[in-house]
């Protein structure tokens, strides 16, 4: 009897594993086939001529307006000046919000002073700025710097403060009376305490960044991803238009991707969950 | 032969958006001697975590004052480590990592730092996962890798507030039976605060018994058990004895503890 079962379940054991290579390959197959699904309809609709070809050009018209783009260098040049202006962006922002939120979250007097201050600028959306940003900078690289700065700053010093307000009181005890030195106890315990706190501001901060520097690149520069796509407007080539708007939505999910990496880096304790 | 001296500390916490404060220690005063294990017993409320805290130098007396080796305690120091119920481990440290960071920062090289690290590790019986992070291990192993990293600094007192209070009840019996040996090996003074008796008369060579509203010290019981202690000493007469004794008297105020939590309930 028992024997009986036995091969009953290994029978069963052998008939489950392709079922769950099928299940987990049937995700990623599903996936594919849905973008198939949906090129495919979106080629053929444009090649027959159903919607209008000028206002939604075929993916392969895409592919090779692409390609266009690449050799010629000119999606390269583009790429390169948004991506500088983020990160100019994104370094003042992650420095000052750092430094604004460590020092408010330690010093609670302090705090009640500036707080208030940084809440009432918060609602305001970076894109709002941009008028003034043109004003005050005229239009070149130095209005991206700063729309990307106004839109990244927050999300860094939101979650630098939150981090080092609710860094636990007995860890700080715990390093005390093991005789912590002021040094140790900003980097070894204060600093990595906040990182998985401060580590999502950072990744949302430069997600915000992303979208900031395409908005200001929209109205006022002369290079840049966002020039690109309003440039293609004017000139009716949707098939660039749409080309610059999925190299910038690659390149920001490759910048998430990155940041997760490193986020995995240097906070491994956090795989699994918070711990007490 | 006194180690510390608790010598008449009294405690006030201003109570938020009140003028008048509340006493959670009332002229409390103590002498502890080298190489004693005091437990200090009570219900909750009666200031006994206060009391470490301030021994500590976590927290300064209100009036009073902590002599360690006749002089004032004034902030923490690594002469007096501390092993807390929630563990407190550094998370992003391995449990190495943590049981060398109060060597580190005496300026211990790193090879030497990781020498002793190990030989505690190997005293609380963790060996083998000095590269775990603490949330890869359980609670129990977490309090044992605590409990090494407070004593790796060689400090003259161990500290320990309600360290297996998080603790299931088979883990907290084991532990209790592994800090008795570990203490004896390493012959330090311990002040233990725990609400259990049991674990009070298992661990104690004196337990001091508070009172709570405002925290006083009610009585003071030398436990007349014979070292090493193990499991069958629960089993003594001795242990069965102090273990009633304690129970009848502390008694009381269990039952007014007991019924104003039923009155805050209420009230809430």
């Amino acid at each position: 009897m028992r024997q009986k079962l036995g091969a009953q379940t290994t029978l069963l054991a052998i008939g489950q594993a392709p079922l769950a290579v099928w299940k987990a390959s049937g995700k990623i197959f599903r996936s594919i086939m849905g973008f198939a699904v949906f090129l495919t309809a979106w080629e053929v609709l444009a090649s027959t001529g159903l919607i209008n070809a000028v206002l939604l050009p075929s993916p392969t018209t895409l592919f090779w307006a692409a390609s266009d783009l690449l050799r010629s260098g000119t999606l390269f040049r583009h790429v390169s000046a948004s991506i500088e202006r983020v990160l100019v962006g994104f370094a003042l922002a992650a420095f000052v919000g750092l430094t604004l939120g460590v020092v408010l979250g330690w010093f609670r007097t302090l705090s009640d002073f500036v707080k208030p201050l940084v809440e009432a600028l918060r609602p305001i959306p970076p894109i709002a700025w941009t008028p003034l940003a043109i004003l005050w900078f005229g239009v070149g690289n130095a209005p991206s710097y700063f729309l990307v700065f106004i839109g990244a700053v927050f999300p860094v010093f939101v979650s630098t403060y939150s981090a080092v307000r609710n860094i636990e009181r007995t860890q700080i005890n715990a390093a005390l009376c093991l005789g912590a030195t002021p040094t140790m106890l900003i980097w070894d315990v204060l600093i990595p305490g906040a990182l998985p706190v401060i580590f999502p501001g950072l990744r949302i901060a430069l997600g915000v960044g992303w979208m900031c520097v395409v908005a200001a690149e929209l109205i006022a520069a002369q290079s840049g991803l966002g020039y690109m796509i309003q440039q293609s407007r004017l000139l009716l080539q949707t098939q660039f238009v749409l080309t610059g708007m999925i190299v910038i939505g690659i390149i920001g999910f490759a910048m998430n991707a990155v940041m997760t990496a490193i986020e995995r880096r240097l906070v491994p304790w956090q795989e699994s969950s918070k711990v007490t | 032969m006194t180690q510390l001296r608790v010598d008449h500390v009294s405690k006030d916490f201003a109570l938020r958006g009140r003028a008048d404060v509340l006493r959670v220690l009332e002229d409390v005063s103590l002498d502890i001697c080298e190489g004693e294990l005091i437990v200090l017993l009570g219900p909750s409320g009666c200031g006994k975590s206060t009391l470490l805290n301030i021994i500590a130098g976590f927290l300064q007396p209100t009036t009073g004052q902590v002599l360690h080796e006749d002089i004032p305690v004034s902030k923490p120091d690594r002469r007096r480590t501390v092993v807390f119920q929630d563990y407190a481990l550094f998370p992003w440290m391995t449990i190495e990592k943590n049981v060398e960071f109060g060597l580190k920062a005496q300026g211990i090289a790193p090879a030497e730092r990781t020498r002793i690290a190990r030989s505690f590790l190997a005293l609380v019986k963790l060996s083998g996962f000095e590269d775990h992070y603490p949330y890869e291990v359980s609670g129990g192993m977490k309090q044992r890798a605590a409990i090494a990293r407070a004593l790796a600094p060689d400090p003259d007192i161990l500290l320990m507030d309600e360290p297996f209070g998080a603790l299931d009840a088979q883990t907290r019996v084991l532990l209790q039976e592994e800090l008795v040996r570990i203490v004896a090996a390493t012959n330090r003074t311990v002040v233990f605060v725990t609400h259990s008796i049991d674990e009070a008369v298992f661990l104690a060579d004196r337990i001091v018994v508070m009172s709570s509203h405002p925290g006083k010290i009610r009585s003071i019981h030398k436990v007349a058990l014979p070292r090493p202690r193990t499991a069958e000493t629960r089993s003594l007469p001795n242990f069965i004895n102090l273990t009633q004794e304690l129970w009848d008297s502390l008694k009381p105020q269990w039952h007014v503890e007991g019924a104003n939590a039923v009155r805050l309930q209420h009230a809430t």
